[in-house]
């Protein structure tokens, strides 16, 4: 037994003080995480005036008044759907344009191969400012603006450069055999792809898909420049009319910030188990 | 009977092709405006503003209004997006300064100085409608209002409770602060954790009147720079203000948002903010609570300009800047329908009857002349702070790029925590200067 590791009793009462250490300091990071949060709720149910005078304690007159109002200022119930549209939309077809991507790259080599993985790859790099201005432009000149299809497309050629990045170098770790046998057995490529690469991608699709879900669900910039109908608009949209410097209304903004979160934490709870196993999967080589 | 079936079916093709025609004619009649609109949907006003285009598009069934509705960076954004692809919508929300630079600059707004006329625009405040108060030096927009960025909130009734009345210099100022403090209340509050209130709020008047107007022009045309003593005694006169104690430092992370609810509930004798802070104490119309009660609005507060401050070359003057206020798509063929229906709506939005809706909603005070509201005792008190302060001085931030600016309210930050000095604030913000205006080049 190595040398300076206290054993019986004091051992345990070490190991005991060790384990409490480090629950009080997990227990710390889970109420900073989780405390922003209960506050935003907590203070969704307060008026205004209440919230100026008491910002910390719980609402002394819950009211439900807040959400009423900001589901209907902010139109929610047009842009609802919408988000969902565009978040479930855009990331099956990321997923799927990013594994025959990912395929044809890993295991259908030509000399394009490297020349156009690296266009894909390069659009990591590009930061959504940079493209704002010449999106706006180009969807314009196809005559796609104001239209679901627009942003459809750029969310989905957004999505694509990781996308096809991570799935490309998880099929390059699937042995080459298993495509080369099912060829000697007289399966095309579709085929190969359906029945041999498809199932073995499932962990770098979830990681991708979770990616996407919520960056999507969230995003901002590039629906704001894409559309300007409120029937076309996401969520974000709708809860940014109720953010200001110079705001008056905390109750009904608080409200609207709620109803934007709400989505994703349901999403998160109910799919915690895959969303842990997804991310750690797809974050190792196959 | 063939003379009578002849002249039935002329009569009934000429009722018809009268019908068909007027038909026409009024279908060609419909003009679809492309409106951008700056709405806020939890600011004061929201509901009042949508019946104001809801009753336009009422009255005015000839013209379509095609509307998208964007707030704070997004609309900025948006609006430069459309200018960049020249599709500028007929009718958009502007800024007279840096803000909407794009529009000013590359003169892309109708001059409504020439489309309105002088005889509709003889109705506004002669601030409003001067175009050198403009970044483009013309007639981009309408001002709604001439906005004054620094009022001091008074609380007379706690300050005459301790004994004290509505102080009109520096050292009335400083006398009051030994007895409020023993009582844990602040003689002066202006939170500043946001960054830009102290500049836009205080420092904006203190500069005007130590340093002025025509100092911050030559520092811009480079004849004066912020390291001159005028500029340094300006910051000085702030440092002062938290060395003696009439601002706490602790105000430095007080956000924007939170000072209204600190002031009412008599935390400060004093708020220090800009005139449009008067509508967050007014009575909420869903829940019926006021921040301060219109009665003691009315008996307890005033508004006052800031104290006169030693050595002010400039007594009285405060900061204000022009509001905002609409634009018509320079783009538009001079006579067509479009240019009718736009010139119609954008007088609709400043007739008498809508000015005195956004008023009556403290929104803001309007430059139109003679709009008349029922409105509560704080806002009441607004044009009446206008007709008797009106001396005014450059707000900074209207003068300066935010490459500038942002720096002198980090400076006021670290004055105000006492780790910097005036002097050295000021070099900084030289050297921001410098900076932007070789990269302007």
């Amino acid at each position: 037994m190595a040398e300076g590791i206290p054993t019986g009793a004091a051992g345990r009462a070490a190991q005991a003080i060790a384990k409490a250490a480090a629950y009080a300091l997990m227990s710390l990071f889970a109420l900073m995480t989780v405390y922003p949060i209960l506050w935003l709720v907590m203070n969704s149910f307060k008026t205004t005036r209440e919230f100026q005078v008491n910002q910390l304690g719980w609402p002394a007159a819950p009211t439900l008044a807040n959400y009423a109002e900001a589901w209907s200022y902010g139109e929610f119930g047009k842009l609802f759907p919408n988000s969902l549209l565009y978040t479930f939309g855009a990331t099956a077809g990321i997923v799927l344009l990013s594994a025959l991507a990912g395929f044809a790259f890993a295991k259908l080599g030509s000399r394009a191969t490297r020349p156009i993985y690296g266009s894909f790859v390069i659009g990591i790099l590009l930061t959504v400012n940079t493209l704002m201005i010449p999106l706006f432009i180009e969807v314009n000149l196809l005559g796609i603006y104001n239209t679901r299809l627009a942003v459809l497309v750029v969310y989905v050629g957004q999505g694509l450069p990781m996308g096809v990045y991570l799935m490309t170098e998880y099929i390059r770790g699937i042995p080459t055999a298993l495509v080369e046998s099912a060829r000697i057995d007289g399966a095309g490529f579709g085929r190969i792809f359906r029945s041999v690469i498809l199932p073995m991608v499932l962990p770098v699709a979830t990681t991708i898909a979770i990616l996407n879900i919520s960056g999507i669900w969230n995003e901002f910039a590039l629906i704001n420049i894409l559309v300007s109908k409120t029937e076309l608009k996401s969520l974000p949209l709708g809860i940014y009319k109720f953010s200001g410097s110079l705001s008056s209304d905390y109750g009904k903004q608080f409200a609207a910030l709620t109803i934007g979160m709400a989505p994703m934490l349901l999403f998160y709870l109910a799919f915690h188990k895959q969303i842990t196993q997804g991310v750690s999967a797809g974050a190792v080589k196959g | 009977m063939k003379q009578k079936k002849i002249l039935f079916a002329l009569l009934a093709a000429a009722l018809i092709s009268s019908l068909a025609l007027g038909g026409c004619a009024k279908k060609a009649k419909v003009v679809t405006l492309k409106v951008m609109n700056y709405q806020q949907a939890d600011q004061a006003g929201y509901k009042e503003d949508v019946k104001i285009w809801e009753d336009f598009q009422k009255a005015n069934p000839d013209i379509k209004l095609d509307m998208e509705v964007l707030f704070n960076d997004p609309y900025h954004e948006k609006l430069q997006a459309y200018a960049a692809a020249g599709t500028l919508p007929d009718v958009f929300y502007v800024w007279p300064g840096s803000r909407s630079a794009v529009i000013h600059e590359k003169k892309l707004a109708k001059d409504l100085g020439v489309i309105l006329g002088t005889e509709y625009l003889k109705d506004f405040s002669a601030a409003a409608t001067n175009p050198a108060n403009q970044l483009g030096m013309y007639m981009a927009m309408l001002p709604q209002a001439y906005t004054y960025t620094s009022v001091m909130y008074v609380n007379k009734k706690l300050l005459a409770d301790n004994g004290f009345e509505v102080p009109k210099t520096y050292a009335e100022l400083k006398a009051m602060v030994p007895k409020l403090k023993a009582k844990g209340i602040a003689a002066v509050m202006l939170p500043n954790k946001d960054g830009w209130p102290m500049q836009s709020c205080l420092f904006s008047t203190v500069a005007g009147r130590v340093a002025g107007d025509a100092f911050l022009r030559d520092v811009k045309a480079g004849k004066a720079k912020f390291t001159d003593k005028p500029f340094v005694d300006s910051l000085a006169v702030i440092e002062s203000l938290y060395k003696d104690g009439i601002i706490a430092r602790e105000d430095n992370q007080v956000g924007y948002g939170e000072a209204a609810g600190i002031f009412a509930s008599g935390k400060a004798a004093i708020y220090v903010d800009g005139d449009w802070r008067a509508a967050a104490y007014i009575t909420d119309k869903s829940s019926g609570k006021a921040l301060i009660d219109p009665k003691a609005q009315e008996s307890d507060f005033v508004l006052a300009p800031f104290v006169s401050i030693p050595g002010e070359q400039n007594p009285g003057v405060v900061s204000a800047v022009a509001g905002c206020g609409w634009s018509i798509n320079g783009a538009l063929k001079a006579g067509s329908p479009e240019e009718q229906a736009a010139v119609r709506l954008v007088k609709y939005l400043y007739s008498p009857e809508v000015q005195a809706i956004r008023f009556a909603t403290g929104q803001y005070v309007p430059t139109r002349k003679g709009v008349k509201a029922d409105v509560e005792p704080l806002v009441a008190k607004v044009p009446a702070f206008y007709a008797e302060n009106d001396k005014t001085c450059y707000v900074v931030d209207g003068v300066f790029d935010p490459a500038v600016y942002n720096v002198l309210n980090s400076g006021l930050i670290a004055i105000g925590l006492g780790t910097k000095k005036p002097a050295a604030v000021a070099a900084e913000i030289q050297k921001a200067f410098d900076a932007w205006k070789a990269a302007a080049k």
